[in-house]
């Protein structure tokens, strides 16, 4: 008999959901590291530190811990500082919520945001805006803190030296018009911008293109394609604006296309889309009413989604079927469906896929499913494409239906627009006389063929408007900082048109300017503009310039009738500044235009796979940094990407067998803390005879013969955060990542074929965290790993035929009737259903034995506990109940909906004041985020085609019987009476026990004092809620109590029960998809009571007896059987 | 080796080795003392303030209600310091010209706050809702002591963990109805100003004194219009069970004020 062995000699089989590859291939390092949570040097200092250093450190922290310490009344020493005149609805203390939408882009997210006092501290989705409907995405959620950025932009500059704004707008404006004020007509200027959506900037901008002949508008946003815009020029003879409604969507096809994670309308899709994933028994849905009932799903209803991609996505990973292709060939695949499926005037091309397996079957179920279908296409896939699915939805009547097009939502006058490339011609030949940036960064986004750098220095005047000097600002004469949407007046339009006025939410902490309040400046301000000249005086300050746009257009007139008298325009005003988003402004789409006859003439051929020695390089959006404008957001760069895991780096993506052939090491080598430090080979990148250095990541899943890359990283002068001296990146330089954009050319913006790979000596750190936070265990007796099936997956049929087939018990020990009292079975269906819900009421416990004679669905069932009810333990239960007071909180995550994409970790970071810790301490295995979202695989990873990725958010599960509590010597950790495990982090002295015990490992130590105390606008950000812990504490996802005892005391306060529904943790509130679900379990009518009465939801590792409130409903999927096996 | 010691020390070290659970339950004592003393905890302070204000005048004398300046107090954990317009509202009236109020002119004139020294300090990692506390009937003197005869405000409590915690442990002991909360001179024998025993009102009971059965039968409170009971363990008891104040051990965990 073996004791807990961590023998790594021994043959090695994968589990069957694995984390990684080296856990796959059974890596010594990984198994060594796998046994020990906290590895020998995690509690290390492990900076090198010499004898005497470490005495002068001592020393120093002994002293100042001393005169800190002496002060016997440290809090005595605060002073009030009250409102002078206090602001209406103002109450000290009390959180107000405004409107706004967040630019993400170029088009808005309607946000919520909470303001303390007068400071922007969260920002959640906005429950009525047609792109959020109470969602939120990763960047709009990570936007709050560019706000308390302490790199942005604190003045104007010329030249570099600081200068009034005044200044700018006077220079600007001298070369603009004559001293009678007239504009000069033959100025050749040039602004700047990446997608506007803005109605009110939009119109500035016109208006400087009406008053200058010669100017133009160029328009570059990096990481968005013109596929959609120029496909459906194509198609229907103009461009239009395609928006899906997933929520009727039967069929799915998704070309390359990540819809629920990446892109303007993604949080809406993402939100519509689940629900045809939110799996329901008919029982449950009986009962809602109708708004409720289209939020789920029966089985006969489940929504069936096939991806063909090259990287893969989130989306690809929740889809039925994958199929991995490299993003040239999807082209090739999309006009062997359409000849397929019939399609009226297909293009010929992609006959190598006429035969592919997956061809036959696809067409069919799209087919009949004509009308209830979607095909969307990627971004990034080129306009042939686009033009080519337009056709395939017409054909199979989804247009109108299920896609819609709509006059375009981008400002974007044609025959003044200019790219990027042409400016920078343009510039080189010195045929610009001014240019004006607005938020744009082409000194590093520009692809490597368009030398932007190089000829912005031929432009006599240059001005740069951002929030950061960034590459661009520090190459031009000017540069404004500019006010951030939470400081400043503006507008914006969402993936669907909706306009949002946006509204500030504090005053410029920098005394920033808007990019309208500039515009509106120069186009007339004021004190310069003679009277009775030709321009006319107009508003300065921003609330004034958007306002006079809204009372000026024709937009909302029609659905605000009156709307030109002042009374009434007081009334849409302020309704479209409260609620958020302007109703009526999103544009009628209507009747399905018909396609152009000629749309499929002049497609180009598609583009041949890479062939002999060379690659294919594929460049997308970091889903982070975007297009790397995010890359000094701590949270950001922090939050492990959704798919890859890699946290603070890009990396080049290449599958296991490309690997293979690039002899690359797959087992990562960790080194390092909790496996979270990757040695991982060096790849040198060569294209068009451009190169870079870049890290070789090896992702399951990923197309062979393909080289991904990740654009926003390596920027030299984004900020503290993304600049690194003492980390530097592949190539040596001190910054984060490599910058992909020296490989990207203008004509083959997202893939290109004759890249040429050579793997170097050279290795690299990266920091991952695919590995940490591992449940893996050995049983102690047999010396086996443990199967923890930790994400229970089944398809439709097997859903059928057993509903409750996630809760069998994976190891010997019985789920107990005391387990199932927090997982409760289906209703009627098992011995503790929906009866225990109502003998809870009556705040009464069945005991086991006391059932009808029915026995729990696992003959092994016997008690297992000696301890009694949670609620036994708590004196005057029977009265707590009696008066609404007993609240079991609970909660419930739905792995169906889930799609992996980690807004829940950046919105409890905000809401819980989790501090960014660096790459070197993730590393470490030292990263704070209190709830993770666990990747699994299953399946082999050389076979992309059955290769299945799983996600499970995994936050402190609450457990009942909580294995931390009972380790811990003082007491730290403790049950509330309602459920709630409570970190107390003055009790605390930092054993780390409690960490050991958690079979979960959701316990998160401050090893050092990460919180950042030295940037005041930082604090000005904190949560005021919620403690700010500091080094040597424990700490933990506690169900946002600051969020629970708020609402209790409001209702205390009103006698009533706490309503289901009216406290959201910040997890559950940003999900797009809405797959959390939190309240009282105690209530059996409560929304979390019904989803875990379902028949698939489980406990994890619940037969540990743990008990967690925490518990996970099982993925179901709706596979299409008549695809071939394997995908 | 020569002794270092000579043998006369030996007594000593023996009522040293003796003495040491003396000393060291003395050091104990002491120190538990000094942390409970007005020293550390700060009662009984005079802590200067920018305006020389006197609870004892405006509450005391002219009897104007906690509320009307600290208006949060039932809605938020905060009980707000009045914005400077509060103070100005009557003194823009009266002692118009008073130099005392420099500083409150000053401020309203520039906008800028008045830093007032505060006085009560809980820890930051204890969240106090006053909203609840007020709610339940806990009265402004249980922790603020008689302000209706403080001139500048002092503390009176030591606001100790072991303070807060005596009381959630028996909140029976400080619970008074509703209409007495801000009451500085409330007694549970106090007469009416008829001579008799005062009678519970609307304003003492949840929900405007109206109770809601399963089927949504609105009733009265049967305790409408009752005498009040005299003495504070009956008192308390009833209220208790009346504001729903929850048990020792629900008041007691630590969530409740730390999170």
């Amino acid at each position: 008999m073996k004791f807990d062995t961590t023998d790594a000699a021994t043959a090695h089989t994968p589990p069957a959901q694995w984390q990684g590859m080296d856990e796959y291939l059974g890596s010594p390092e990984f198994l060594a590291a796998v046994a020990n949570e906290f590895p020998e040097d995690a509690a290390e200092f492990a900076d090198p530190v010499s004898r005497r250093r470490f005495l002068g450190l001592m020393g120093a922290s002994i002293a100042l811990s001393t005169g800190a310490g002496c002060n016997l009344r440290p809090a005595a020493q605060r002073q009030i500082l009250p409102y002078t005149v206090q602001p209406d609805q103002v109450q000290p203390g009390v959180p107000l919520f405004f409107a706004s939408a967040c630019p993400v882009g170029g088009y808005g997210e309607g946000v919520l945001v909470r303001s303390h006092e007068g400071r922007p501290v969260k920002v959640e989705g906005n429950p009525d805006h047609p792109s959020s409907r109470g969602g939120a995405g990763l960047l709009a959620l990570a936007s709050v803190l560019d706000l308390y950025d302490p790199d942005r932009s604190r003045q104007v500059t010329h030249r570099g030296q600081p200068a009034p704004v005044e200044e700018a707008v006077a220079a600007v404006r001298k070369l603009l018009f004559d001293s009678q004020g007239r504009p000069k007509a033959n100025v050749r200027l040039r602004f700047l911008t990446g997608t506007v959506t803005s109605p009110t900037l939009a119109a500035l901008l016109g208006e400087l293109l009406a008053a200058f002949p010669q100017a133009r508008w160029a328009q570059h946003e990096p990481a968005a394609g013109d596929g959609v815009r120029e496909g459906t020029r194509k198609a229907f003879g103009s461009p239009r604006t395609v928006t899906y409604d997933f929520a009727k969507a039967d069929v799915v096809l998704s070309l390359d296309a990540d819809f629920l994670t990446c892109g303007p309308g993604s949080t809406r899709y993402s939100r519509d889309f689940a629900t045809r994933r939110r799996l329901r028994t008919e029982d449950f849905i009986k009962h809602l009413d109708a708004d409720d009932k289209a939020k789920y799903v029966t089985a006969d209803r489940l929504n069936r989604l096939y991806v063909v991609e090259g990287m893969p996505t989130p989306t690809g990973s929740v889809a039925e079927h994958r199929l991995a292709l490299p993003s040239s060939q999807v082209e090739a695949f999309a006009r062997a469906l359409a000849r397929k499926l019939g399609v009226a005037g297909a293009p010929a091309g992609g006959a190598e896929f006429d035969n592919h397996p997956w061809l036959a079957p696809l067409a069919d179920d799209l087919a009949e499913h004509k009308g209830k279908s979607v095909v969307v296409a990627g971004d990034h896939q080129p306009a042939s494409v686009h033009a080519l699915v337009a056709a395939v939805n017409a054909a199979l009547g989804n247009a109108g239906q299920t896609v819609f097009y709509s006059a375009p939502v981008a400002a974007r006058p044609d025959d003044k627009v200019v790219d990027l490339k042409k400016l920078t011609e343009e510039m080189a030949a010195g045929q610009v006389d001014l240019l004006l940036v607005f938020g744009s960064n082409p000194a590093y986004t520009a692809p490597a063929d368009v030398l932007f750098a190089d000829a912005v220095k031929r432009v006599p005047f240059t001005l740069h408007l951002g929030t950061h000097v960034d590459e661009t600002g520090v190459l031009c004469h000017w540069h404004l900082n500019e006010a951030h949407y939470l400081e400043a007046w503006g507008d914006v339009r969402g993936h669907d048109g909706t306009a949002t006025v946006q509204q500030p939410l504090i005053a410029p902490l920098f005394q920033g300017v808007s990019a309208i309040e500039f515009l509106s400046a120069v186009l007339g301000a004021a004190d310069t503009a003679p009277p009775g000249g030709p321009v006319a005086r107009r508003p300065r300050e921003g609330h004034d310039i958007v306002r006079a746009y809204w009372e000026k257009t024709d937009e909302v007139r029609k659905t605000f009738p009156g709307f030109t008298a002042p009374e009434t325009f007081e009334v849409f005003w302020q309704q479209a500044v409260r609620s958020g988003f302007v109703d009526g402004t999103r544009p009628v789409s209507g009747k399905a235009p018909d396609l152009a006859p000629n749309w499929a003439e002049g497609l180009p051929a598609p583009a041949a796979p890479a062939s002999g020695d060379a690659y294919e390089i594929a460049f997308r959006p970091d889903p982070t940094l975007y297009d790397g404008r995010y890359a000094n957001n701590g949270w950001l760069q922090e939050v492990p990407k959704p798919v890859t895991k890699l946290t603070w780096d890009n990396a080049a993506f290449v599958s296991p067998k490309t690997a293979a052939r690039l002899s690359v090491d797959k087992t990562f080598r960790w080194t390092g803390g909790e496996h979270g430090r990757a040695e991982v080979t060096v790849l040198e990148l060569k294209l068009n005879g451009r190169a870079v250095r870049a890290p070789a990541w090896v992702l399951p899943g990923h197309p062979d013969g393909v080289v991904t890359v990740h654009l926003g990283y390596g920027r030299p002068r984004a900020g503290n955060v993304s600049t690194t001296p003492a980390e530097p990146n592949a190539a040596g330089d001190p910054v984060r990542g490599f910058n992909a954009y020296a490989l990207r050319t203008s004509d083959a913006p997202w893939f290109a074929a004759g890249l040429a790979a050579t793997s170097t000596k050279d290795t690299y750190f990266l920091a991952c965290t695919q590995g940490q936070w591992s449940m893996r265990q050995k049983d102690v007796v047999t010396g086996h790993e443990w199967d923890r099936k930790p994400v229970r997956y089944g398809d439709i049929a097997l859903y059928k035929n057993n509903p409750s087939f996630a809760k069998i018990p994976p190891t010997a020990a019985g789920e107990t009737d005391l387990i199932n009292e927090n997982v409760p079975g289906p209703k009627g269906g098992h011995s503790h259903g929906h009866s225990h819900g109502k003998d809870e009421k009556n705040g009464k416990h069945e005991k086991n034995g006391k059932h009808d004679g029915h026995e729990g669905h696992d003959g092994r069932l016997h008690p297992l506990t000696m301890y009694k009810d949670n609620e036994a333990l708590v004196p005057g239960w029977d009265k707590l109940v009696k008066n609404g007071q007993a609240r079991r909180w609970g909660m419930a995550i739905d792995l169906s909906a889930c799609t992996g994409c980690s807004a829940c970790v950046v919105a409890c970071q905000g809401e819980n004041n989790i501090p960014v810790v660096g790459k070197d301490q993730v590393t470490k295995g030292r990263a704070m985020h209190w709830i993770r979202v666990d990747r699994y695989y299953e399946g082999s990873p050389d076979d992309a085609a059955s290769l299945k990725t799983l996600f499970q958010p995994l936050a402190c599960v609450h457990c009942e019987k909580a294995p931390c509590e009972v380790v811990c010597p003082v007491g730290a950790t403790v049950h509330s009476y309602d459920g709630l495990n409570d970190m107390v982090y003055n009790r605390c002295v930092g054993t780390r026990y409690c960490s050991n015990n958690c079979p979960y490992k959701v316990r998160r130590f401050n090893f050092l004092q990460y919180q950042d105390f030295s940037f005041s606008t930082l604090n000005l950000g904190r949560n005021p809620d919620v403690t700010v812990r500091s080094r040597g504490v424990m700490e933990k996802c506690t169900f946002c109590v600051q969020r629970l005892r708020g609402a209790e005391i409001v209702a205390e306060r009103e006698f009533r029960r706490v309503r289901d529904g009216e406290v959201l943790t910040a997890c559950q509130s940003a999900c797009p998809s809405g797959a959390i679900v939190f309240g009282d379990i105690g209530d059996p009518e409560s929304a979390v009571a019904e989803w875990k009465r379902e028949p698939h939801n489980y406990g994890l590792l619940a037969e540990l007896n743990t008990m967690p409130r925490l518990t996970h409903l099982a993925v179901v999927r709706n596979p299409n059987p008549a695809m071939p096996k394997g995908a | 080796m020569p002794q270092i010691f000579p043998k006369a020390m030996n007594p000593i070290a023996r009522a040293v080795i003796l003495g040491l659970p003396v000393i060291a339950g003395s050091t104990g004592v002491g120190l538990a003392a000094f942390y409970r003393s007005g020293y550390a905890t700060g009662i009984g302070e005079i802590r200067p303030q920018p305006v020389a204000f006197s609870h004892a005048h405006h509450s005391g004398q002219l009897g104007i209600d906690c509320r009307y300046c600290h208006t949060t107090v039932e809605y938020s954990h905060f009980a707000n310091v009045p914005p400077t317009k509060t103070c100005m509202n009557c003194h823009q009236q009266i002692w118009q010209g008073a130099d005392m109020l420099d500083p409150v002119r000053k401020s309203y004139k520039e906008g800028t706050a008045i830093p007032w020294e505060r006085v009560h300090n809980v820890p930051h990692y204890a969240y106090f809702n006053h909203s609840i506390h007020v709610a339940k009937g806990v009265g402004c003197v249980s922790c603020h002591g008689r302000m209706d005869q403080m001139n500048l405000t002092v503390q009176t409590q030591t606001l100790l963990m072991e303070w807060c915690l005596a009381c959630h442990r028996e909140p029976e002991k400080h619970l008074r109805p509703r209409t007495e909360v801000t009451s500085m001179t409330y007694t549970p024998d106090q007469k009416g100003p008829d001579g008799n025993r005062k009678r519970f009102t609307r304003d003492d009971l949840p929900n405007r004194g109206r109770l809601v059965d399963d089927k949504g039968r609105v009733t009265d409170n049967p305790l409408l219009g009752t005498e009040r009971p005299d003495t504070q363990a009956e008192m308390g008891a009833l209220l208790k069970e009346e504001y729903r104040v929850r048990n020792a051990v629900v008041l007691t965990n630590c969530s409740m004020c730390h999170r």
